[in-house]
């Protein structure tokens, strides 16, 4: 909509997100944005791993992520993937609304619940599932097959649940502000 | 050196008895200036103030006693049990029956607690796991983290699902295992014709046993054993006393005359047991044998023990963390941790101590994470954010250089609030530092206009606070920190200044410049001493509706003239940590 000078650092797309000129989206078409996201410099999403199977069928979702996501810069999106009868094949990542994701955390979860809070330098495994209203500290490694639930905060290598998100956090992880904080 | 994010914790009064726990409302406020100077200081380096300061987001607030309610203030409630793997709600009683870890297929790595999965063997020499489906058994559990398999145990199991069932009927290196219930069942049955237990009826017996004493030291696992040791007490309760003072058989209340008798024989070394009891019929006796749940310890599991750590080398053996997921006692090597069910987690409902209203309660349905009461603390008191007044390349306080920072003090109620805040001249400790609060008494405005907050979400592009701010503060040029003046104000919130003058940290000053603590405790720095933290004591009066509840929403804005305010009052000590003086 409002058409930016070009030396910005973001580009504002109509749904409201700010894409950084220096991020890596590969494979557009298979990636959903819900819009007023940011992904900041050197992040990287690779929308082109896909089932394998498939490909041709018009376009698959890889990627999709809610509103009001972070992603830090050089924190990295992939699709999980493994061998399903004899075929090596990715399936999609879902990721929620309100998700923050901290700088070089590479995320691998087949879902990522609402609220959910990555630090810096994490890793989330193949097909981990994160629940509502979860954080994770910086520095943890997620196993695959993990299932955090909902008022974790886990942390460490493997992840391990270290404490509960009391109730008056949870209005904490709205990503409203920080969103509207992010500007040219 | 970590960047240091300024904080502020609050301290439950509930904790000091010597702090002023008023209840507002019912007693008459006393004279602020008067407690003011009957109080101590609070010292947040306190060995105990670690107990009690809390961050605002872990207050809960309790409407009916008006005060602030902690983690140690409150009671915890059960709501219901779930898996933490597989989400399943179990419901109470079955964790009263089946015990507190899932049951049906969710187990953790006995080496690194990463979660396992069912893999088929096959599947597994391709390296990655949850393959199952795609291949027949028999599968294993293996750890995506470390590798982990059960292989490694000699554990294969013939079907995907409901291993917690096969796992209580398969021992290391694959031998079946009777399960606990069964066996107690197949006793009772036995008993019941008239049988004694024999060896061939015991399956499973652990081998390198010698086969007269096979009944006695035979091994069963910990829960079967627990299992038994209970049931044979039970029913030896029951025989000694038939009916207990309540006239519930076989009840283990102390109250029955044969568990007192019991009680006071170990305490008198038996003679008293003896000379009271033993003229009454049923004497109770002691497990003598393994189905009774006697275990004998083996003076050759102990020479087995060394002989295994002598061939298998410390390197085979379990860490402290890892043997104490386990249920098993004896697991000395890695050869020997199974499989660790998951413990099951709990959704718990919180009540205040005081007067056991409800502060907090989880949405009964079993996935959603809404509240059907969520009374914080955050939406009765003013939150405070610290930054500093100018700012600096140097992340760390230059010592003795008067430092300005500016408290800002958010007020969430809908009535505006007097604050009031006092700290003492100089910061307790070895190291003290000098502050000035320079505008201790401010009023702060209501939250009344929460449309505009609703509007702003609409996109704004968030010029709106600097506008605000504009308008409330004409003087907006003045740049020096006044006496007395609020430094910049909003609709629902005040900035005030705060000077500290750091102290320095060198122990071997000159005497005039150490304080008394320091003269006397002349030892090095010590962890965090470096970090400058302010106790203020934080006084917030306000009139509030008595009738409608201040977080109501917007309905309580309406018919507020009509009613008659009620004078509230709340104080406590709060700790701002401020930042980390630099050495000099
Ligand atoms: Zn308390
Ligand atoms: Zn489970
Ligand atoms: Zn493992
Ligand atoms: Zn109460």
């Amino acid at each position: 909509m409002s058409k930016k000078p070009p030396k910005g650092e973001y580009i504002e797309t109509e749904t409201g997100n700010k894409v950084s000129r220096r991020g890596q989206l590969v494979g557009t078409t298979n990636i959903i944005l819900g819009g007023k996201s940011v992904i900041q410099a050197e992040v990287v999403i690779r929308g082109d791993l896909t089932r394998e199977k498939q490909q041709g069928q018009g376009n698959q979702v890889a990627i999709a992520i809610g509103r009001y996501c972070i992603f830090s810069r050089a924190c990295e999106l992939r699709p999980p993937g493994k061998l399903y009868r004899g075929t090596f094949s990715h399936y999609p990542l879902k990721i929620a609304d309100h998700v923050f994701v901290g700088p070089s955390s590479i995320i691998e979860a087949a879902l990522i619940g609402n609220h959910v809070n990555i630090g810096a330098n994490c890793v989330i495994g193949k097909f981990a599932i994160i629940k509502d209203y979860v954080r994770v500290l910086d520095g943890t490694v997620v196993p695959p097959n993990m299932v955090i639930p909902s008022f974790s905060i886990v942390a460490g290598r493997p992840a391990q649940v270290v404490g509960e998100i009391a109730e008056g956090e949870v209005d904490g992880f709205d990503l409203r502000e920080a969103y509207r904080a992010v500007r040219n | 050196m970590a960047s240091f994010a300024p904080y502020a914790y609050i301290q439950c009064p509930c904790t000091e008895s010597n702090l002023p726990t008023r209840r507002l409302g019912s007693e008459s406020p006393t004279d602020p200036l008067e407690t003011e100077q009957e109080e101590p200081t609070f010292d947040p380096r306190a060995p105990r103030a670690n107990y009690s300061l809390y961050p605002l987001e872990h207050l809960l607030y309790c409407e009916d006693c008006h005060q602030i309610r902690c983690p140690r203030c409150v009671i915890d409630e059960l709501v219901a049990c779930y898996c933490p793997n597989c989400l399943f709600e179990v419901p109470i009683s079955t964790v009263k029956s089946e015990g507190n870890r899932c049951t049906r297929s969710c187990f953790q790595c006995p080496i690194c607690i990463g979660p396992l999965s069912v893999s088929s063997i096959e599947a597994q020499r391709d390296g990655l796991g949850a393959e199952f489906a795609a291949y027949g058994g028999p599968y294993v559990l293996s750890c995506g983290f470390c590798n982990w398999s059960s292989d490694e145990i000699g554990i294969q199991l013939d079907k995907p699902n409901s291993i917690y069932n096969q796992l209580a009927k398969i021992r290391h290196g694959g031998k079946s295992l009777t399960n606990a219930r069964e066996r107690r069942k197949e006793r009772e049955e036995r008993s019941k014709l008239g049988y004694s237990p024999t060896i061939e009826e015991e399956g499973g017996s652990e081998d390198g046993q010698e086969k007269t004493d096979l009944n006695a030291t035979e091994d069963f696992d910990a829960e079967s054993q627990f299992g038994n040791l209970k049931a044979f007490y039970q029913a030896q309760l029951s025989e000694s006393s038939p009916v207990s003072s309540l006239g519930l058989p076989g009840d283990y209340s102390y109250g029955s005359p044969g568990a007192l008798s019991r009680i006071m024989g170990l305490y008198t070394g038996s003679s008293f047991a003896d000379k009271k009891s033993r003229t009454k019929k049923g004497i109770m006796r002691e497990a003598r044998d393994a189905p009774e749940g006697l275990h004998i310890f083996s003076p050759s599991s102990d020479e087995e023990a060394v002989n295994r750590l002598r061939t298998e080398g410390w390197g085979n053996t379990v860490s402290t963390t890892q043997r104490k997921e386990q249920s098993e006692q004896n697991t000395h090597f890695l050869s020997d941790l199974r499989p660790i069910p998951y413990l099951l987690r709990t959704r718990r409902s919180k009540r205040c101590k005081t007067c056991r209203h409800i502060l907090s309660k989880p949405e009964s349905k079993v996935h959603s994470t809404r509240f059907r009461i969520r009374l914080v603390a955050l939406n009765y008191i003013p939150s405070i954010t610290i930054r500093p007044l100018q700012t600096s390349s140097s992340s760390l306080l230059r010592p003795m250089k008067p430092t300005q920072f500016l408290l800002t003090f958010k007020n969430p109620l809908f009535d505006s609030v007097k604050v009031n805040i006092a700290t003492a001249a100089k910061t307790p400790g070895r190291f003290s530092s000098k502050v000035t609060v320079l505008c201790p008494q401010f009023e702060v405005g209501a939250n009344t206009d929460a449309w505009e907050e609703a509007l702003r979400e609409g996109g704004n592009k968030g010029g709106e606070r600097e506008k605000r701010r504009t308008k409330a503060e004409a003087s907006e040029g003045q740049h020096q920190a006044e006496a007395g003046k609020v430094w910049e104000r909003g609709r629902n919130w005040v900035s005030v200044v705060v000077e500290v003058i750091p102290a320095s940290l060198r122990v071997q000053a000159p005497a005039f410049l150490k304080s008394e603590e320091l003269q006397k405790d002349e030892s090095p720095l010590r962890e965090d001493e470096d970090v400058l933290e302010i106790p203020v004591f934080v006084r917030v009066e306000w009139e509030a509706d008595p009738t409608h509840d201040d977080t109501g929403g917007l309905a309580a804005a309406g018919a507020k003239d009509k009613e008659v305010k009620e004078k509230r009052e709340l104080a406590y000590w709060c700790v701002l940590g401020i930042g980390r003086i630099a050495r000099d």
